[in-house]
C-alpha cells in the first residue's frame, strides 16, 4: 500500500510541473492554430537561464522566477514580430509555422551550446537533497515546492483568462478571430500577447524542471511530445482538462514502471501519443473552446 | 513545365560538389621527410567535449615528451612525431569521416583513437576496412574486441573486468563477515555498452558466487535519462543491501540527488567508474558522497607505489598546473604505447609495428605495473582496475588491488545506521 | 512506337542516362581519391534518402519527423540477415526495405488520416517510440552496442556503382511518381482530400502506396548504409538527428519538387565538409536559419531560388513561368487553397 501511495503522490507531483509546461503549448494553439515546436527550445531557455543566475548572481532560482517569466515572455514577443506574424492564420499555417519554429528551435539549441557547451548542468541548492514527510513518504522539498508553485499559475491563468478583459478577449478570438475584429479588439494585440504567454509559461516550466533533472541544450524535446499529449487529451485551454490529462499522463508514466522494464517506460508517453491522436483525431482540436 | 532545367541544375550541382569534394583530396599527401604523422580525432565539442579535451592533454603531453627526447627512433634515424587532431563532434558520423579522411586524404601513418564506445566502435570499423593500425584508450566495451579486427588495439581494460574487481572486493568484506550472505543487489546500469558490460560483470560474479549474491532488481535506464524516481522506488521497496549501478557523471549527479531525498542507504554503494569527482561532490554535498565505491582505470595514487606513474603526475602536474585523472593517463599512454611499437619495430611498416604490438610487455603507469595486449581477449588490455572509496575527510584512497592499494575501505556503509 | 508511357519526357529520360554515365567514369575522370569517392557515395545516399522522404513530405504533403525509424529498421533488418546468412548483399537489402516498408504502414495508414501538424507530431512519438523500443531489443539491433558486419575488402568502392544505380532509380521514381497519372492524383489529394475523394481518386488507397515506397527506399538507404559503414547502433540509426536531416534536406532544397531534395541534401554535406573544420557546432544553427529564412521567403527552397534567378536572367519560356504559378500554387508546402481565399480562423 506504501508502494501505491508513494506511486501516486510522485505523479500528482509530477503532473504540476507537466500542466504548466502543457498550457503553454495548448494556449498558443487554441488562439493563433499554431502548433509551437519551439516550445522544447523555450523550456531549455528557461532552464539556462535560471541556471546563469544561480551560477553568476547566486540568485535562489526560486526568486528568479519573474525574471525568467519576463525574459520568456519577450522571448515570445520577438518571436512573434518577426518571424510567426508573417505566416498565415489558419489551418494551411499548419505545417509552415510547423517548420519555421522547428528552425528557431534548432537555432535556440545551438545558441545554448555555443554559450554553455553541450555538458549537462544542474542547479545545485542548499537545499536540493532536502526533504519533507508527508503521508508517511520522503519527499523532496524541491518538487513540492515545484508543484505549489505550477498550481499557483494555473489557478493565476484561470483567473486571468475568466476575470480580466484581456482573458475575455483572449478567449474570444479563439473561438472567433473575425467577429472579435468586428467589436473592436485588436486581433493582432491579441495574437502577440498569447504567443508571448505561452512563451513564459514554456520559460516556467523549464526552470522549475530544472530544479529537478540536469538538462543541456537538447532538453526540452520530450517535454514538447508530453505537452502534446497532454493538450490533446484535455481539450486546449480548459484549466481543468489540461490539470486532468496531466495527472493521467503522470500516472500512466509512473506507473508504467510496475508492468515494463525501466528502460521502456520513456517510450509510454510517445506510445500514448500516437493512440491519441489516433483514436481523437484533429477534430477535437477545432471544437473546443477556451472556458 | 522545361524538364532539363531542373536537370541541368542538379547536374551542376553534382559537378561543383564533385570539385569542390576532389578539391581537399591533392592539398596534403606525404608529409614533411622525417615526421611520422599520427591521426586521430577527438570529442572536442558536443556530448564529451569535457573528457575529449582531458585526452587531448594526454596526447598533447606524449608528443611534446616525445619530441623533447629528440623523437622517436626508427633504426638509425630519429623521427618527430606529429599529431592531426581533428574534432569529431561526439558524433560517430563525423568520427568515421574524418577517420577516412585521415587514413586516404591525409595519409596519416597510424591512427589513435578517439573517447566514447560507440566512436571508436564505428572508428575502428572504418580503420580496420583500410587495414590501419589503431591504438585506442578510449573504448573500453569488449564487444570491440570481439569482433576479430586484426588492427585495432585497446588499452582500456572492459568493464566487466571494472565489476569484477568491485565485486572480488566486496567478496572479502562478505568473507571477513561485515556483509549478509547472501547479499541482495540492485543493479542499474545505463542502456550502452558500456552498461551493458557493467552488468554482465556484476551477474557473472553473483553466479558464480554460489549463493553469495542475489541480483533482485535488474534494471537498465536511458542515457541522461532524467527522472529516476519511479526507478529508485523501485529498489526501496525491494530492501537491497547493495546498490550497485553505472552511469555517466551527470545521471550519477542526477540519480544519487534522487537516492539522497527519497531516504535510502545501502549497505554497499556504487555507480561504477563515477564516485570520486569533485564536481559530484560538489553538486550533492560532501556528506552525501561518503562511501561510494568506484573503479577507475588509474589513479593518480598510483604514483605512491609505481615509479612510472610518479614520474608522470609529477611531469604532468608541472605542464598542466593541475593532476591528472584517467583520462589524461590513458590518453598518455596510447600515445607512449604506439611510440615504442614503432621503437621495437624499428620501422613505420605497418604489419612490423603491429606485430610488435601484439607482442608488447611493456612497464607502465597503468594498475599491475604492464601493459600487454593479450590476444585471446581480441587485443584489449585487462590491467586490474583500482578500487576507490570515499572517505568523511574528503579523499578517496585505492582500496584494492592489495599492491596498489594506499587506505582501507569501509563496509557496511556507518551512515545507514539501520 | 509506345516504348514509353505518354508523361515521360524524352530529354529528361536522356538527361538521366546521360548524368548517370557521367557519373561512372567520375572517379577515375577527375582521379579521386577514395577519401572523395566515399564522400560521394555518402552523399548519394543521402539524395536518395531525402527524395524519397519527399515524396510524404512533398507530394503527399505530410510531414514527417520520425523517417529514421524506417531508415533504422531496413538497416538492422539487412544487417541481420548478413550476419546470419550468405546471400548478396542486395537481396539483404531489399529485404530490410521491405520490412521498413510494412512499418511504414503499419504506423502510418492510422495516422495519415490526420492533417498537417497533427500527423508530424505523431511521426515524432512513431520515431522517438521506435528508438527505445529497438534499443531495448538487443535481439534484433545489438542493443546499444550495435551490430559489427563482415569488413568485405573492396566492397566500399564496389558501393559506390551501387549508390549510383540506386540513385538513378529513386530520381526516375522521383520523376515518376509526379508525372503520371498516379502523380495528378497526389497533387490532387494535397490541395483538396475531400474533393479528390469526390471525383473518384481513393486517398487511402494512394497514400499507402507512397507510404510503401518512402518506406521501401528509406529501408534500403537504411541497408546501404549499414554494408556502407560496416557498423550499425540504434542510437544513430533510430536518432531524432537523422530524422530531422531528412527533413532538412528535403524543404532546404526544395520540398515537393523533384529534384529540390537532391541539392538539399548536397548542400548538407557540402556545408559538413567546410563547418567541420572550422565551425563545427554552428550547422544547427545555420540548418536552423536556412530553414526559417525558406519558410518565410521562399518556400520551394533552393529550386524556387534557382527558378528566381532563372526568370530573372529571362531563362525561362513564359508557358514555363505559367506552369510555375500553378506548380507553386500546389507544389510548395507554403501553398494551399485556403491561403488564396485569405486566410482567416
Amino acid at each position: 500500500m506504501e508502494r501505491f501511495t508513494e506511486l501516486v503522490v510522485a505523479a500528482v507531483l509530477l503532473a504540476g510541473l507537466y500542466a504548466t509546461m502543457a498550457y503553454g503549448l495548448g494556449i498558443i494553439y487554441g488562439v493563433l492554430r499554431i502548433v509551437n515546436l519551439n516550445h522544447g527550445g523555450v523550456i531549455m531557455a528557461g532552464a539556462y537561464l535560471g541556471w546563469v543566475m544561480h551560477e553568476r548572481l547566486g540568485i535562489d532560482p526560486y526568486l528568479s522566477i519573474p525574471i525568467v517569466m519576463v525574459f520568456s515572455f519577450l522571448l515570445g514577443i520577438l518571436v512573434y514580430r518577426v518571424l510567426v506574424r508573417h505566416l498565415p492564420r489558419g489551418a494551411a499555417g499548419g505545417v509552415q509555422s510547423l517548420l519555421l519554429l522547428f528552425g528557431v528551435w534548432l537555432v535556440l539549441r545551438n545558441v545554448a551550446y555555443l554559450l554553455f557547451t553541450g555538458n549537462d548542468q544542474t542547479i545545485r541548492t542548499e537545499y536540493s537533497t532536502r526533504s519533507i514527510v508527508a503521508f508517511g513518504l520522503a519527499l523532496s522539498v524541491n518538487r513540492v515546492a515545484v508543484f505549489v508553485i505550477a498550481v499557483l499559475m494555473l489557478i493565476a491563468l484561470h483567473l486571468f483568462l475568466t476575470r480580466t478583459f484581456t482573458g475575455k478577449a483572449i478567449r474570444a478570438v479563439a473561438q472567433n478571430a473575425d467577429s472579435c475584429t468586428l467589436v473592436g479588439v485588436d486581433v493582432e494585440r491579441i495574437y502577440a500577447l498569447t504567443f508571448a504567454i505561452g512563451t513564459a509559461l514554456a520559460g516556467l516550466a523549464g526552470l522549475l524542471g530544472a530544479m529537478l533533472f540536469s538538462f543541456n541544450p537538447s532538453y526540452g524535446s520530450s517535454d514538447l511530445l508530453k505537452s502534446f499529449v497532454i493538450v490533446v487529451l484535455g481539450g486546449l485551454g480548459s484549466v481543468v482538462g489540461t490539470a486532468a490529462a496531466s495527472l493521467i499522463l503522470a500516472l500512466v508514466e509512473v506507473f508504467a514502471i510496475l508492468a515494463l522494464p525501466a528502460y521502456l517506460t520513456g517510450a509510454v508517453g510517445f506510445v500514448l501519443l500516437v493512440l491519441v491522436l489516433v483514436i481523437r483525431p484533429g477534430g477535437l482540436f477545432g471544437q473546443r473552446v477556451l472556458g | 513545365m522545361d524538364p532539363t532545367t531542373p536537370r541541368i541544375i542538379a547536374a551542376a550541382a553534382f559537378a561543383l560538389f564533385a570539385g569542390v569534394a576532389g578539391a581537399p583530396a591533392h592539398a596534403q599527401g606525404g608529409g614533411s621527410q622525417g615526421t611520422i604523422r599520427i591521426g586521430a580525432t577527438l570529442p572536442l565539442t558536443g556530448a564529451e567535449a569535457r573528457i575529449g579535451g582531458f585526452y587531448k592533454e594526454g596526447y598533447d603531453y606524449a608528443f611534446e615528451l616525445q619530441n623533447k627526447k629528440g623523437g622517436v627512433k626508427v633504426g638509425d634515424k630519429t623521427m618527430k612525431v606529429e599529431l592531426l587532431l581533428l574534432d569529431d563532434t561526439s558524433t560517430q558520423a563525423t568520427a568515421v569521416n574524418l577517420a577516412d579522411r585521415l587514413i586516404n586524404s591525409e595519409k596519416v601513418n597510424f591512427l589513435l583513437g578517439t573517447y566514447a564506445t560507440n566512436l571508436v566502435e564505428a572508428q575502428s570499423a572504418a580503420a580496420e576496412q583500410n587495414q590501419m593500425l589503431y591504438v585506442n584508450g578510449g573504448g573500453a566495451a569488449s564487444a570491440i574486441y570481439k569482433r576479430g579486427y586484426k588492427w585495432v588495439f585497446g588499452l582500456l581494460a572492459p568493464v566487466e573486468l571494472l565489476a569484477e574487481s568491485m565485486m572480488k572486493w566486496i567478496d572479502e568484506q562478505q568473507k571477513a563477515g561485515k556483509l549478509p550472505k547472501p547479499s541482495k543487489i540492485a543493479l542499474l546500469w545505463e542502456n550502452t555498452s558500456h552498461g551493458k558490460d557493467f552488468r554482465r560483470g556484476v551477474s557473472d560474479f553473483a553466479k558464480k558466487s554460489g549463493g553469495g549474491y542475489d541480483v533482485v532488481v535488474d534494471e537498465s535506464f536511458e542515457l541522461n535519462g532524467k527522472d529516476f524516481s519511479a526507478l529508485l522506488g523501485k529498489v526501496k521497496a525491494a530492501n537491497v543491501d547493495m546498490f550497485l549501478a553505472d552511469a555517466h557523471l551527470p545521471d550519477y549527479i542526477t540519480m544519487h540527488r534522487q537516492y539522497v531525498t527519497s531516504g535510502m542507504c545501502q549497505k554497499v554503494l556504487s555507480y561504477g567508474a563515477r564516485g570520486s569527482e569533485k564536481q559530484a561532490a560538489e553538486a550533492l554535498g560532501k556528506k552525501n558522497v561518503e562511501y561510494i565505491l568506484s573503479a577507475v582505470w588509474w589513479s593518480p595514487l598510483l604514483a605512491h607505489k609505481n615509479k612510472m606513474a610518479g614520474e608522470f603526475v609529477d611531469g604532468f602536474k608541472k605542464k598542466y598546473g593541475h593532476e591528472p585523472e584517467w583520462y589524461q593517463a590513458l590518453g598518455y599512454e596510447t600515445a607512449r604505447a604506439l611510440f615504442t611499437a614503432i621503437e621495437q619495430a624499428a620501422s613505420l611498416d605497418k604489419d612490423k609495428v603491429r606485430a610488435k604490438l601484439v607482442a608488447m610487455k611493456i612497464p607502465s603507469i597503468l594498475p599491475g605495473g604492464e601493459l600487454t595486449f593479450p590476444s585471446e581477449f581480441g587485443q584489449q588490455s585487462h590491467a586490474p582496475f583500482v578500487v576507490q572509496q570515499n572517505q568523511p575527510d574528503g579523499s578517496a584512497p585505492i582500496i584494492a588491488p592489495a599492491e596498489s592499494a594506499t587506505g582501507k575501505g569501509v563496509a557496511p556503509n556507518p551512515n545507514c545506521a539501520k | 512506337m509506345k516504348l514509353l508511357p505518354h508523361w515521360v519526357s524524352r530529354s529528361a529520360l536522356a538527361a538521366l542516362v546521360v548524368a548517370l554515365a557521367i557519373g561512372a567514369v567520375l572517379p577515375s575522370l577527375f582521379g579521386w581519391s577514395v577519401y572523395t569517392r566515399n564522400q560521394v557515395t555518402e552523399t548519394m545516399l543521402f539524395v536518395a534518402a531525402a527524395l524519397a522522404w519527399n515524396w510524404m513530405g512533398g507530394y503527399l504533403g505530410q510531414v514527417s519527423f520520425g523517417h529514421s525509424a524506417m531508415f533504422g529498421i531496413g538497416g538492422f533488418i539487412s544487417a541481420r540477415l548478413l550476419l546470419a546468412v550468405h546471400v548478396p548483399f542486395w537481396s539483404a537489402w531489399i529485404v530490410g526495405g521491405v520490412v521498413a516498408a510494412l512499418y511504414a504502414l503499419l504506423w502510418g495508414h492510422p495516422t495519415l488520416r490526420l492533417r498537417g501538424p497533427y500527423f508530424s507530431i505523431a511521426t515524432i512519438g512513431v520515431g522517438e517510440a521506435t528508438r527505445l523500443v529497438m534499443t531495448y531489443w538487443e535481439d534484433l539491433t545489438g542493443g546499444s552496442s550495435g551490430l559489427s558486419l563482415r569488413i568485405v575488402p573492396g566492397l566500399k568502392s564496389e558501393l559506390y556503382y551501387w549508390g549510383l544505380a540506386l540513385l538513378a532509380l529513386v530520381i526516375g521514381a522521383s520523376y515518376a511518381l509526379r508525372k503520371s497519372t498516379f502523380g495528378l492524383g497526389l497533387l490532387a489529394i494535397k490541395s483538396d482530400v475531400d474533393a479528390a475523394g469526390d471525383v473518384g481518386i481513393s486517398p487511402t488507397l494512394m497514400q499507402d502506396v507512397v507510404l510503401l515506397l518512402s518506406g521501401f527506399t528509406v529501408g534500403l538507404t537504411g541497408a546501404f548504409y549499414a554494408s556502407y559503414q560496416s557498423y550499425i547502433e540504434p542510437g544513430d540509426m533510430f536518432g531524432f538527428d537523422r530524422s530531422i536531416s531528412f527533413v532538412l534536406m528535403a524543404v532546404i532544397g526544395g520540398v515537393g519538387t523533384i529534384i529540390g531534395p537532391a541539392l538539399g541534401a548536397v548542400i548538407f554535406v557540402i556545408l559538413r565538409q567546410y563547418l567541420i573544420a572550422s565551425y563545427p557546432q554552428l550547422y544547427l544553427g545555420i540548418y536552423g536559419v536556412l530553414l526559417i529564412v525558406v519558410i518565410l521567403f521562399e518556400p520551394l527552397g533552393m529550386v524556387g531560388l534557382a527558378y528566381r534567378i532563372a526568370r530573372r536572367l529571362h531563362l525561362l519560356r513564359p508557358d514555363t513561368e505559367a506552369k510555375l504559378e500553378m506548380k507553386a500554387a500546389v507544389g510548395g508546402a507554403a501553398a494551399s487553397p485556403e491561403v488564396r481565399e485569405g486566410g482567416g480562423g
